[in-house]
């Protein structure tokens, strides 16, 4: 136990130089929106609410049966651009789902396993050395879901009477929830996916979703990896004109002991002029921001070229 | 006791340590956090891509020769909500960047600000709502000029 203490005495100590070398992104210091406040009360209940259930998708199918019996409401307008960027800080959750194991705002932390716990040390050394490639983002792969989540820079979510897409401008990544009533994919034809399977329903105006036939994968830059047995539910709300709030419920037995909870906020970005737009995200278009990992886990670029007009294919 | 104490102990450590990571694609630490370096040239070209924008600057030295340094940013998403457009840096523009430098010596940095010619700054970080859109740009002539 004393060695635990002494490591995290040490970490506590040296993270002001740490956080000083840190390249703290301008949202954290230059006008952020301030984020609407949860409760710890109201945190610690909707924590509470997965736990009555065997399994998230029990968990789904109550809220399902439930909502079966109310009348149906137009579907709501989510129509811009949205971001997590505002409402949040590479400190907290934002860039990779650090927020996945870190305390709730009671201060309560997520009931982790072993494996988990050991990942965790083992990343956190890794990121006290510098050593942060990431097996996803640094070769262009897709973050995948649930990190997906936490993921920067600008989102659209499509609403339609049959399915919503989610999407989010780094690497292209798109969600479809099926809202027509179908079920997940056959057993027979399931095989792990970065953005797993999702399907959903609507309860007034908040969708509700079920994602499982994820793949194994990251959850971040240095964290547990999930496996194919991570689960979650989220229930999707305009709770203001500029906020789209996330309640999102994850269970995977790889990792935790229980279901774990949060919360994510998506703030409406300012378009006025109509200028900002979801562009297509060619992550090999620049020869210059190629990455290769060290041997020791750190990150190095392939080398640069700086003759000019090398992102330019066709003088190539 | 140990066992129950470990969970705890790792995931407020996890609190302190994460700041460290904040780029999107890569990590930041080809780059020298603590350090800057300011120089003036010319922009030789503006890569407007993803996920890592780059502007190509032209340095003259004291010997007369020329050595190209490139200046790494966020993607043109960000970029756009920074009011930073493709065509404000154009080949020819007097410029001077100010960046945290690569480890390793190349002519190379993370772009902290810019400050062309004219006085204008281009900050191409995260900011938060006050955007070009909606409130001062930071890319304006008033901003404050680079020292």
């Amino acid at each position: 136990m004393l060695k635990q203490w002494i490591l995290l005495a040490a970490l506590i100590v040296a993270s002001p130089p740490l956080l000083a070398q840190a390249p703290v992104p301008a949202a954290s210091t230059q006008g952020q929106q301030v984020a609407p406040k949860q409760s710890p009360e109201e945190w610690q209940r909707k924590h509470d609410e997965a736990l009555k259930y065997h399994s998230l998708e029990d968990f789904y199918n109550a809220m399902k049966k439930d909502a079966a019996g109310k009348p149906k409401l137009p579907l709501p307008d989510w129509s811009g651009l949205w971001t997590a960027d505002y409402y949040d800080t590479f400190r907290d959750c934002l860039g990779g789902g650090g927020c996945y194991f870190k305390p709730g705002p009671t201060g309560a932390s997520p009931k982790l396993t072993p494996v988990a716990l050991a990942e965790l040390k083992r990343g956190m050394e890794m990121t006290a050395k510098g050593q942060v490639y990431d097996e996803n983002l640094s070769n262009c792969g897709p973050a995948g879901y649930p990190r997906w989540l936490t993921e920067p820079f600008m989102r659209e979510e499509i609403v339609t009477p049959n399915e919503t897409w989610l999407l989010t401008e780094q690497m292209n990544e798109i969600r479809r929830v099926y809202t027509d009533g179908r079920d997940h994919t056959a057993k027979i034809d399931r095989y792990p996916l970065p953005e797993g399977d999702s399907v959903g329903f609507w309860d007034g105006q908040k969708l509700v979703i079920h994602t499982d036939q994820l793949d194994a994968r990251s959850m971040g830059r240095n964290l547990p990896s999930q496996s194919e047995q991570m689960e979650t539910v989220e229930i999707w709300e305009k709770t203001d004109p500029k906020t789209i709030t996330v309640d999102v419920w994850l269970f995977d037995p790889r990792l935790y002991l229980e279901p774990w909870y949060v919360r994510r906020l998506y703030a409406l970005v300012p378009n006025p002029k109509k200028d900002l737009r979801l562009q297509y995200w060619d992550c090999h278009e620049n020869p210059n921001n190629d990455v290769t990992k060290a041997p020791d886990g750190d990150t190095n670029f392939n080398g640069f070229d700086f003759s000019g007009k090398k992102n330019d294919k066709s003088k190539q | 006791m140990r066992n129950n104490l470990r969970g705890p102990v790792l995931v407020m450590a996890l609190l302190v340590l994460s700041p460290l990571v904040v780029e999107a694609h890569h990590g930041g630490s080809m780059f020298e956090p603590q350090k800057e370096i300011t120089v003036t040239g010319v922009v030789k070209e503006f890569q407007y891509t993803n996920p890592h924008s780059w502007l190509l600057v032209d340095v003259t030295n004291k010997d007369g020769s020329v050595t190209t340094w490139g200046f790494e940013a966020e993607g043109p998403g960000v970029m756009m909500r920074n009011g930073i457009h493709k065509g404000d840096l154009a080949p020819g523009t007097k410029v001077t960047v100010t960046a945290h430098p690569m480890k390793d010596g190349t002519p190379a940095g993370s772009w902290v600000k810019a400050v062309r010619g004219d006085g204008v700054v281009f900050d191409p970080r995260f900011r938060g709502t006050e955007t070009p859109n909606d409130a001062p740009a930071p890319n304006s002539s008033t901003a404050p000029p680079a020292h």
